[in-house]
């Protein structure tokens, strides 16, 4: 499989242009503005004119969350992180809002190590964050719980103990 | 004072208008000099205070230009800069000075407004390439380095305007000296000089400004013009932190630069022996002789025509730096010839701009029509 070269260029009082041609021949070109804003242009193989989006930093975080395949879902975002000098160790950190299932219980009930492998690193209760909650940590009802696992234990979390 | 407040608060007012309709804001900046000042109400008169702020404006203006300035990079690939900004430059301002001269203009005069006539704003261009979404074309890149282009001529232009009636010798050697002093200085002092940027307190701040300020009066102290000197102490400094130098320096340059352009408003005089000919001819022509040089560019370095026609529509706006040659060495004729070509041409060529996507679509499709009328004919 032939690379695609990413081509960065450095445009004076523009900013910094990142460009690949995909192997269907497509081109994508993203530019760093010194504006502070993120432009993104999509040109399809054979057309001429690009469409374009622009976004904030944060935007574009998301849309690089999105693209490097970690679980999105609807006010709930996960973060894929990958560390390339650990073989590749890929963890994925995701909110999850408490179902009414599990308000009430607590965590060591619910067996979420033993049963998914994941760990709850915090939970947001009213505006306040509760890092490492003990496993006698009871959720309440509107608790947002962060969890960290592999991506396969957070399916697995999802699935297991999300239950609606 | 109250002068001063009056026109800043107009300006507010004026910015938030022009970033609501996204056109550029500088003719608007100039229009209300204008209108406040000499030729309008007569509420806004230009002093010494409102001279030092417009001064500052000039300089930190010419500060970026330096910071942005990466001789580097256009000396590793000259051929892409070259081409393109030779047929700008002889194009336009070709046009410019010869118009300007058999208008009645004296050669020195032609002179200024030949250069202001051919230099764009890059202000203006950069911002509107970028909220046009036009960054991915492959005209821009061109754009880009025309603007780098111009930037070059116009500090040789500010350097051939400046020696005056001096001893050439003594003067050279005295900005050899001051340049070699400030790159020895970027050089040597690198790390103490990021080691300050760094810093969260106000020194970061503090010391870009003195540098500035200290190197304009300093070269005021040693006889060389401190326009080139300030251009100069930011291509210096560029080499240890440019991007840090900017955001330093950027509060001072937004607030300064537009009284600087409100002020230079304000000292237009329209009243006098003004022929409103002559400065529509200049106007028409500015517009029309960027759609020759574009064309050229066009064809030569991207072998289309409908590239020269994107080459004209983004860079047909006058701005800064017109008005900075027009501040620094325009007669007062010159200066609202000057005043009037970056007004309409800046306005013009925002509108160009924003629509040149409409206009291409338009000629192509129109070029389509007339393809399937005429097949019949041709084809067998």
């Amino acid at each position: 499989m032939s690379a695609m070269a990413l081509r960065s260029l450095n445009l004076p009082g523009v900013g910094t242009k990142y460009e690949f041609e995909t192997d269907k021949g497509d081109t994508v070109a993203i530019f760093f503005t010194k504006t502070g804003g993120i432009q993104m242009y999509t040109l399809q193989k054979g057309c001429k004119t690009p469409s374009a989006a622009e976004m904030s930093p944060v935007e574009a975080r998301r849309l690089g969350n999105i693209l490097t395949g970690a679980i999105i879902e609807a006010d709930q975002e996960s973060v894929e992180i990958a560390f390339s000098a650990l073989a590749d160790l890929r963890i994925t950190i995701h909110t999850f809002f408490i179902p009414a299932a599990v308000v009430g219980k607590t965590i060591e009930e619910l067996q979420i190590r033993a049963k998914t492998g994941a760990t709850v690193i915090a939970v947001c209760r009213h505006d306040r964050n509760i890092i490492n909650p003990p496993p006698t940590f009871v959720f309440e009802q509107g608790d947002a719980a962060l969890v960290i696992g592999e991506s396969d234990q957070i399916k697995t979390f999802e699935r297991e103990i999300m239950v609606k | 004072m109250e002068s001063f407040i009056i026109a800043l608060f107009v300006c507010m007012v004026l910015a938030l208008i022009s970033k609501y309709l996204s056109i550029p804001a500088i003719p608007f900046y100039i229009l209300a000099g204008v209108i406040l000042g000499k030729a309008g109400l007569g509420i806004v008169h230009s002093d010494e205070v409102s001279h030092f702020f417009s001064e500052m404006g000039l300089i930190f203006l010419l500060f970026f230009m330096g910071l942005e300035l990466k001789l580097e990079r256009i000396i590793a690939d000259p051929s892409k800069v070259l081409v393109s900004g030779v047929i700008g430059l002889t194009v336009d301002m070709g046009i410019g000075f010869v118009a300007a001269y058999l208008l009645g203009f004296s050669l020195m005069e032609s002179f200024i407004i030949g250069a202001a006539f051919y230099i764009t704003s890059t202000a203006i261009v950069i911002t509107s390439l970028i909220e046009n979404r036009k960054l991915m074309l492959r005209e821009t890149e061109t754009i880009i380095w025309l603007m780098v282009f111009e930037d070059i001529v116009l500090i040789v232009i500010l350097a051939l305007l400046s020696t005056g009636n001096q001893n050439l010798l003594l003067f050279f050697a005295k900005i050899a000296l001051a340049l070699g002093f400030m790159y020895a200085i970027s050089y040597y002092g690198k790390e103490f000089l990021i080691s300050i940027l760094d810093r969260d307190d106000e020194l970061p701040i503090l010391f870009t400004f003195a540098a500035v300020l200290s190197t304009a009066s300093f070269s005021l102290f040693l006889g060389i013009p401190e326009t080139l000197m300030v251009i100069a102490l930011g291509a210096a400094l560029a080499t240890t932190d440019p991007d840090a130098f900017e955001q330093h320096a950027r509060p001072f340059k937004d607030v300064f630069l537009v009284l600087f352009f409100v002020f230079f408003g304000v000292t237009i005089d329209f009243s006098g022996n003004l022929d409103w000919g002559i400065i529509a001819i200049i106007c028409m022509l500015a517009i029309v002789s960027k759609l020759v040089s574009g064309m050229l560019i066009g064809i030569t370095i991207h072998d289309s025509a409908m590239s020269g026609l994107e080459i004209w529509t983004n860079t047909i706006s006058r701005g800064e730096f017109s008005i900075a040659l027009a501040v620094l060495y325009g007669s007062p004729l010159v200066g609202a010839t000057i005043a009037a070509m970056v007004i309409v041409t800046s306005i013009v060529g925002s509108f160009a701009a924003k629509y040149s996507t409409w206009m291409r679509r338009g000629i192509v499709s129109h070029s389509r029509k007339k393809a399937l009328v005429h097949r019949p004919h041709t084809g067998r």
